[in-house]
């Protein structure tokens, strides 16, 4: 089997439907990951030397998003984009750090999302639009999505729908009042639509790799996993300093949050930087927690929590947010263990 | 019960009173939805809660109802795989989503003139207010309150526009939408629509906020901080439906009064002081719940058509809200003569007639002394 024609020949198709663009954008589409299935190619030809300049391209893209913590943006023709997804995959799982497969899976879907929402405002073709409505949101997420027939540029989602992925949000724009909500449904411009899958599409992505199997590795690539792993397993192998201690439910979230490389809200933040510096935490312990965040930077990171230690400008030091408060901010998981206490800080104390 | 410590004689009026009424009118009693994937749960007169109980069908509840007379029958508005299994293990499937308005909510103007602080220590009862039993100097106070025309009134109305945003703004059908009087000073409203079961606490408490009036930002209207204090940026989505149609309404804006709404914002004094002033404004319009009701998806909450044992009137079924008169249709206890002690002076109107009672002894029909009894405020002679 010729990998290239076959390949060619199935893109082809594709392209009827949606533009080969659209695939290169969106190479986790069933489409895509169906050919992958169905073509039965043998991973030797991965060895192929035409093959080179996409291993090298997708251990790079990998490199980009787990050391530099942004997305790789550069896009390719279809071809390409294609298979540097597929082969991402295999080296992300052969990799097999759990932290770098959900930071990839994340940046992967803030990066479809990126696409997605450009489509969605400029496409003029209508009959495009609803295509890449149903083939993302419907097709993978059961997930319906309409055109507004008054305001082409906004959309409409069921309520409950809406519900069930907004309260992943911490920020108060999410809450349903501030919406514009009228007869079941809420109306969304594209940037806010498109947000409410980003996990989903994670998670798409996360499984996609999870449910993978292969027995060897083709040479070129194993080549390349081995330098990835060298590079990347010290970054992770840091001391995980919170799991046996009993920390109060809001902060275990926030942590577990951390760990799984989501974003935290700014709030979600202040709280588990006060808690940990009010805890007896360094500022550098405090600051590697998060390390994981996706959108992490050293130097940022430590200087706020410097600021919040009250070790750099005002000298304030930040207490720790009352569970009123937090509950206000979404951020409060109370617990039995919670009961009679106003501030986390009282968590587990007179026991 | 209110009362803490009934009579003996007191008691068992009511529990007959109950056990009649259990007999008589078992075809009030609403079988859920679903009924086999629920927990039911019971109180006891003079007992406990016992829970975690499962019915295959009306038959088995009704089987318990007239053997055990429970003061207060409860069902579980969650639907589980294993109901009768602990809380932890219950696998929970969905739930219907459920609203309470109740008079405490209200801040009614004329709660004062009809609440009685009865002492749970010594027995005492008074008509104003206070922390301390002037009789025995203890502070456990139990507050019990007979609704008027008026509190009646105005639960009614508050049930519409409960109702008027859940089908305006949430697009729930009519017919998914059930109200229920709770048997003593509220309503209850039931969504079956099954779209909603699936919903967990989080998104409920978002729904709770939206019809509160709670959390508004300034920015939904399109009022934006600014680096000279504020401007004014409509939002793309418009102000055409739901709460932002209800602001501008009051505020008397449209999304072509840019300059009106940055003269508004001005003259309250700039953006914190609008800020302030709107989220009030919101919270004024929006609809007095209880919000922990409608959180809690574990729960178990008052089943239809069984009777409230702090009025002795029945979780009614209200087919029509405007006509339904709870202290006449939800007043389904027996008329035969009771030998009574009245303790507190008490005006009533129930199934159509007025009691204007001192304290004094008297006769009372069963359903009125059944209804003080609960109340705290008689007892048996
Ligand atoms: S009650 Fe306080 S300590 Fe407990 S989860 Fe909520 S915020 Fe945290
Ligand atoms: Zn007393
Ligand atoms: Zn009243």
């Amino acid at each position: 089997m010729y990998f290239y024609s076959s390949l060619g020949y199935l893109l082809w198709i594709l392209s009827i439907k949606l533009g080969t663009g659209d695939l290169a954008k969106y190479p986790f589409l069933n489409e895509a990951s169906n050919y992958i299935r169905d073509t039965h190619f043998d991973f030797e030809e991965l060895n192929r030397p035409e093959i080179e300049h996409i291993i090298y391209r997708a251990a790079k893209k990998i490199d980009v998003e787990i050391t530099k913590g942004i997305i790789y943006e550069e896009l390719e023709k279809y071809e390409v984009e294609i298979l540097t997804f597929l082969i991402t995959l295999i080296m992300v799982k052969s990799i097999g750090l759990e932290l770098v497969l959900k930071k990839h899976s994340l940046l992967e879907a803030i990066r479809a999302e990126k696409f997605l929402i450009e489509d969605l405002k400029r496409e003029k073709n209508q009959q495009k639009r609803r295509l890449l409505l149903f083939k993302i949101f419907e097709d993978l997420f059961k997930f319906k999505v309409d055109i507004d027939s008054e305001n082409h540029q906004l959309f409409k989602v069921k309520v409950t729908d809406y519900l069930e992925r907004a309260v992943q949000f911490h920020e108060q724009e999410w809450k349903l009042i501030n919406r514009l909500v009228h007869k079941g449904y809420v109306y969304l411009d594209a940037d806010e639509t498109v947000r409410l899958i980003r996990s989903e599409l994670s998670t798409l992505i996360y499984n996609r790799v999870k449910s993978m199997t292969f027995s060897s590795l083709p040479k070129a690539i194993k080549s390349r996993v081995d330098e990835l792993s060298i590079k990347f397993k010290p970054m992770y192998e840091v001391r995980r300093i919170y799991t046996t201690t009993d920390y109060p439910p809001c902060i275990k979230h926030a942590l577990d949050v951390m760990a799984i490389g989501e974003n935290l809200s700014h709030s979600g933040r202040v709280m588990l930087a006060t808690y940990m510096l009010a805890i007896g935490k360094s500022v550098e312990e405090v600051s590697a927690l998060f390390h994981k965040a996706p959108d992490y930077n050293e130097e940022t990171t430590r200087y706020q929590v410097e600021h919040l230690a009250g070790s750099r400008g005002s000298r304030i030091k930040y207490s720790v947010p009352s569970c009123k408060k937090l509950l206000n901010e979404n951020l409060c998981f109370a617990t039995e263990k919670c009961n009679g206490i106003i501030n986390p800080i009282q968590f587990g104390r007179n026991k | 019960m209110i009362n803490t410590n009934p009579t003996e004689k007191s008691l068992s009026i009511v529990k007959s009173a109950f056990r009649e009424y259990y007999f008589k009118h078992s075809k009030n009693i609403e079988a859920p939805l679903r009924i086999e994937e629920r927990e039911f749960g019971y109180m006891q007169f003079g007992s406990g809660m016992v829970r975690h109980i499962v019915f295959r069908n009306v038959g088995e509840i009704l089987a318990v109802l007239v053997r055990d007379i429970p003061s207060d029958v409860y069902c579980s508005n969650a639907y589980y795989v294993f109901p009768s299994y602990p809380m932890q293990e219950k696998q929970w499937k969905g739930a219907d989503l459920i609203f309470d308005i109740d008079s405490k909510d209200l801040c009614l103007s004329c709660e004062p003139t009809h609440s009685y602080f009865i002492c749970i220590n010594c027995g005492k009862i008074s008509e104003s207010k206070s922390e301390i039993c002037l009789s025995c100097n203890t502070r456990r106070i139990n507050r019990t309150s007979i609704p008027c025309n008026k509190c009646i009134h105005t639960l009614k109305k508050e049930v519409e526009r409960l109702i008027d945003l859940l089908s305006g703004d949430l697009g729930i059908k009519e017919d998914a939408i059930q109200i229920y009087f709770s048997g003593n000073n509220g309503f209850h409203v039931h969504i079956s629509d099954t779209e909603f079961h699936k919903l967990g606490s989080q998104a409920r408490a978002d729904i709770v906020g939206y019809l509160m009036g709670n959390s508004v930002m300034v920015e939904s209207i399109g009022v934006r901080k600014g680096p000279e204090g504020f401007f004014i940026k409509f939002p793309k989505s418009g102000l055409a439906y739901g709460w932002r149609k209800r602001i501008a309404c009051e505020l008397g804006i449209s999304q072509s009064s840019i300059l009106k709404l940055s003269k508004m914002v001005q003259q309250k004094g700039g953006y914190d002081e609008f800020r302030t002033e709107l989220i009030k404004t919101v919270r004024d319009l929006g609809v007095r719940i209880d919000p922990h009701v409608t959180i809690d998806i574990h729960r178990v909450f008052r089943m239809a058509g069984t009777l409230n044992s702090k009025s002795g009137l029945t979780k009614k079924r209200c087919h029509d809200l405007k006509s339904f008169d709870p202290l006449n249709d939800a007043c389904l206890l027996g008329d035969k003569e009771i030998d009574m002690e009245i303790k507190a002076r008490v005006k009533l109107r129930l199934k159509g007639q007025i009691f204007n009672l001192k304290k004094q002894n008297t006769r009372l029909p069963m359903y009125a002394a059944v209804y003080l009894i609960c109340k705290g405020l008689a007892s048996a002679n």
